[in-house]
């Protein structure tokens, strides 16, 4: 099967993800599809959640925490700035404090954990999260293309989902039982109805986002997850194991394409035995990936003459990847 | 007897029924709802004592909430025995 094919027979596969190790073509990759099924007529958003993201240098655009920039017709592109979108969150929770206790500043261990909590590395994670929750909620594209993270990262990402999935329904549960025994005094004490729990109000729709986003990731009918590799060694053993511990965590795996295959015509030209070699621990490894994933190795990509960057070289490695 | 004070003789026996068949299970319950709260404060803000939570980004978002009883619970949290603790 071709790795068009996986896209015309699976047109409801919106949610698109490209993972692989660091420096194998993801971002690559992302653009390519992206533009491929721009040309196709469809309105696509191809996103980082990385970051270091790349989109920037690859549609020699500067994008970076800009929302959604235009490329060509049908194209956006966008890189998420976590640390902007953190601290304008800092200050909506300070503005919360302030508006809801009519107080004149944020007391000082409260300020102090804002801070504290915000520095911490999962925080920038869990902002990278909700951020990309809120651009595929909005629902604005026929396509999403996620331009993923190196291996681990991109797991831990993924996995996240459903951590936080586990997470936000025990807290709702508890949440709701605290309610029954608030209901339940109220009833003892002849009140009238107990206030709304605005906790459990903001609970909900945690839960919403976080759910609808988990629902996306391990969903086969609306997702394509596709691994990047190249023809080496030790990738092709990282990409297998990290193939084992993806299934684990229900990602939707679609298939393998290859990256940066020299192109045989070489052989027939006066070429250093340095570049045969090469060749030659390529086709053994091709084999190898052959045997070992047959049918879900999609499309093959060469290594190109120079680097991938700007519209032109894009849409030359799209017509190669979509033949 | 004003009606007034029949209104109140009335809301004295009812006070009265309430204190001997209902006040100790209300009490119960208000001090569960208090031990959950506790708890639920635990789980999302647990970052104030060291206990890293998992998503930060969502748990900052319920901090509004529960500003007024952080002083209590970091209260609670830290005390290691509770003279309560031996009267209940």
């Amino acid at each position: 099967m071709a790795l068009k094919d996986i896209f015309l027979q699976h047109p409801d596969r919106r949610y698109i993800m490209f993972g692989g190790g660091g420096g194998v073509g993801k971002t690559t990759f992302s653009a390519a599809a992206a533009y491929w099924l721009a040309s196709q007529g469809k309105k696509v958003l191809v996103f980082s959640v990385d970051p270091q993201a790349s989109l920037t240098d690859i549609f020699k655009q500067d994008i970076f925490g800009k929302g959604p920039v235009k490329i060509m017709h049908n194209l956006w592109a966008q890189e998420i700035d976590a640390d902007k979108h953190i601290k304008a969150y800092q200050q909506e929770i300070r503005q919360k404090i302030l508006d809801m206790y009519g107080m004149p500043a944020v007391p000082e261990e409260i300020e102090n954990y804002i801070q504290a909590a915000s520095a911490e590395p999962a925080m920038e994670e869990s902002a990278m999260f909700d951020a990309v929750v809120d651009v595929v909620m909005k629902g604005d594209y026929d396509y999403y293309i996620y331009d993923l993270v190196p291996l681990g990262h991109a797991l831990y990402y993924l996995s996240m989902a459903k951590v936080y999935d586990e997470w936000i329904n025990k807290v709702t549960k508890l949440r709701e039982e605290m309610r029954e025994y608030e209901e339940m005094v109220s009833r003892l004490q002849h009140k009238k109805e107990s206030e709304q729990d605005q906790i459990l109000k903001e609970l909900l729709y945690i839960k919403g986002r976080i759910n609808t986003s988990a629902g996306i990731l391990t969903d086969k009918a609306k997702t394509a997850f596709f691994f990047v590799l190249i023809p080496e060694a030790g990738v092709i053993n990282d990409t297998q194991k990290a193939a084992k511990l993806f299934a684990q965590f229900d990602v939707p795996l679609s298939g393998y394409v290859v990256n940066r295959v020299i192109p045989h015509d070489l052989l027939g030209q006066n070429i250093p035995e340095y570049l045969r070699h090469r060749i030659a621990m390529q086709d053994q490894h091709l084999g190898k990936l052959q045997a070992s994933f047959g049918d879900q190795v999609l499309a093959r990509a060469p290594e190109m003459e120079r680097d991938v960057t700007g519209l032109p070289m894009i849409e030359k490695l799209a017509g190669i990847m979509f033949a | 007897m004003s009606e007034e004070e029949k209104k109140s003789l009335w809301q004295n026996i009812r006070e009265t029924v309430y204190g001997m068949a209902a006040h100790d299970m209300s009490r119960a319950a208000l001090r569960t709802r208090a031990s959950m709260e506790h708890l639920f404060i635990l789980i999302t803000m647990g970052d104030l004592l060291g206990i890293p939570i998992l998503p930060p980004y969502y748990s900052l978002r319920l901090l509004p909430y529960v500003v007024p009883q952080i002083a209590t619970w970091k209260r609670r949290m830290l005390r290691e025995k509770d003279a309560a603790d031996a009267m209940f």
